[in-house]
């Protein structure tokens, strides 16, 4: 087989693929008036647990653990941590999907679209969804440290 | 029976024209025809080429000249009117949100004039291969139309008919399938002509039988239009959609990167 016929074949073998997926998920025929009372919801519910996330994740508390108690319970601290961490992450996407649903509704309701401000938000929900998926599996694998998480506790939710 | 062709494959034709002939008594028993006319069009249009091809290759012979350019040059009036039904199934999908239809019409013009170029450039360039060449780029701009209107259809989690689901990937599936068949012919022009014309022959069949089961109840026209929203709501909404997002991403990305946080 020479490039050209792979070339082809890769390109229809990606169609294929893009067609099966679309067709394979079944479309949420949610009713846009429902979807429409998610305007209301702002999109931000999870970002209100910050301090207890915070909490969590401080680094004080992990190095009082560390001196007092039993490695076997700072163990199941670290996992419980990383259980949090994952719950927290999910919930960010939670939060993330709750924009994107509203932004799709003002959009599917709108005469005119911009261009622009749809590619920034495909990008945008690209970029989370790549980040997202690279930080689960690093920390269900155990690659991150859960202390490193402390950046968490420095978070500025900056659209407060 | 039509010498130089065998017997099997004119049989599959027959079967073809008659598929195609209850598919057109479907259209207009079901007053469908009235949804999809360019759809109708193509498939009535495909009935009059084979017609004329019985004719052509009964009084020329199949390996003859004349008959190579009728075919060819039928087979190309039928992919223009293939492109016409695809463009009438985009726009029965989209045409209800004239916002995301206003951007789909660009973005797949500009996605299949991009294939279109793409096939010319990795074509090889040999006069002899010229119309398969060309026959492959349009079957392959067909199919990226239809699968980059599905995405556009998920992304936005817009209602679509059922219809026209199952008419759009029949058409995506034979598009597939002749740039498959078309780059192998291609590849092994001499004694793969026959084999070639059976495989598109099968594929046809494939997608005449799934044409015929979308249609087989008649579509309650529902092409009202949304109540749309004031333009301002998404002037001045969306943009601030899009920082709540990019400050979202911001607190992943920090995540991602903890160490930029770290003073």
């Amino acid at each position: 087989m020479n490039f050209n016929v792979i070339l082809f074949f890769g390109f229809v073998a990606i169609l294929l693929l893009a067609l099966g997926w679309t067709l394979r998920r079944p479309q949420r025929h949610k009713r846009l008036q429902t979807e429409a009372d998610s305007l209301e919801g702002g999109g931000q519910r999870h970002i209100a647990y910050l301090p207890q996330i915070r909490q969590a994740f401080a680094k004080s508390d992990y190095e009082f653990l560390s001196k007092n108690v039993p490695p076997d319970v700072l163990r199941r601290v670290r996992r419980e941590r990383r259980h949090v961490a994952v719950a927290y992450l999910a919930a960010l996407r939670e939060d993330f999907q709750s924009l994107l649903r509203m932004a799709r509704v003002i959009a599917v309701l709108s005469p005119e679209l911009d261009a622009i401000h749809e590619f920034e938000r495909l990008r945008l929900t690209a970029k989370f969804a790549w980040q997202y998926e690279m930080i689960r599996w690093r920390l269900l694998a155990g690659v991150a440290p859960v202390p490193q998480l402390n950046g968490l506790s420095e978070f500025e939710w900056k659209l407060e | 029976m039509i010498p130089g062709i065998a017997q099997f494959q004119q049989i599959i034709w027959a079967v073809n024209a008659i598929m195609s002939v209850m598919l057109l008594v479907l259209l207009a028993v079901r007053k469908n025809y009235r949804a999809y006319p360019a759809f109708t069009f193509y498939i009535a249009m495909n009935l009059t080429q084979a017609a004329l091809l019985y004719a052509v290759y009964r009084r020329w012979g199949y390996s003859s000249l004349a008959s190579w350019g009728v075919a060819w040059g039928s087979q190309a009036a039928m992919i223009c009117a293939r492109a016409v039904a695809v463009a009438e199934l985009c726009k029965h999908s989209l045409s209800r949100y004239p916002g995301i239809w206003a951007l789909a019409k660009r973005i797949l013009l500009l996605c299949s004039g991009l294939v279109l170029l793409y096939s010319g450039v990795a074509a090889r360039h040999q006069w002899k291969l010229a119309v398969p060449s060309a026959d492959r780029g349009l079957e392959l701009s067909i199919a990226t139309v239809i699968v980059v209107l599905f995405l556009f259809v998920h992304y936005y989690d817009v209602r679509t008919e059922r219809t026209d689901r199952w008419l759009a990937t029949g058409f995506c599936l034979y598009s597939c399938f002749g740039v498959l068949n078309d780059t192998f012919a291609d590849r092994y022009l001499h004694g793969y002509a026959e084999l070639w014309s059976l495989l598109g022959m099968l594929a046809f069949f494939g997608s005449l039988f799934l044409w015929s089961w979308a249609l087989r109840k008649p579509l309650t026209v529902t092409v009202t239009k949304e109540n749309l929203l004031p333009l301002h709501v998404y002037q001045s909404l969306t943009p601030e959609i899009n920082l709540r997002l990019r400050g979202l991403n911001e607190q992943l990305c920090r995540l991602w990167k903890p160490e930029v946080t770290r003073h």
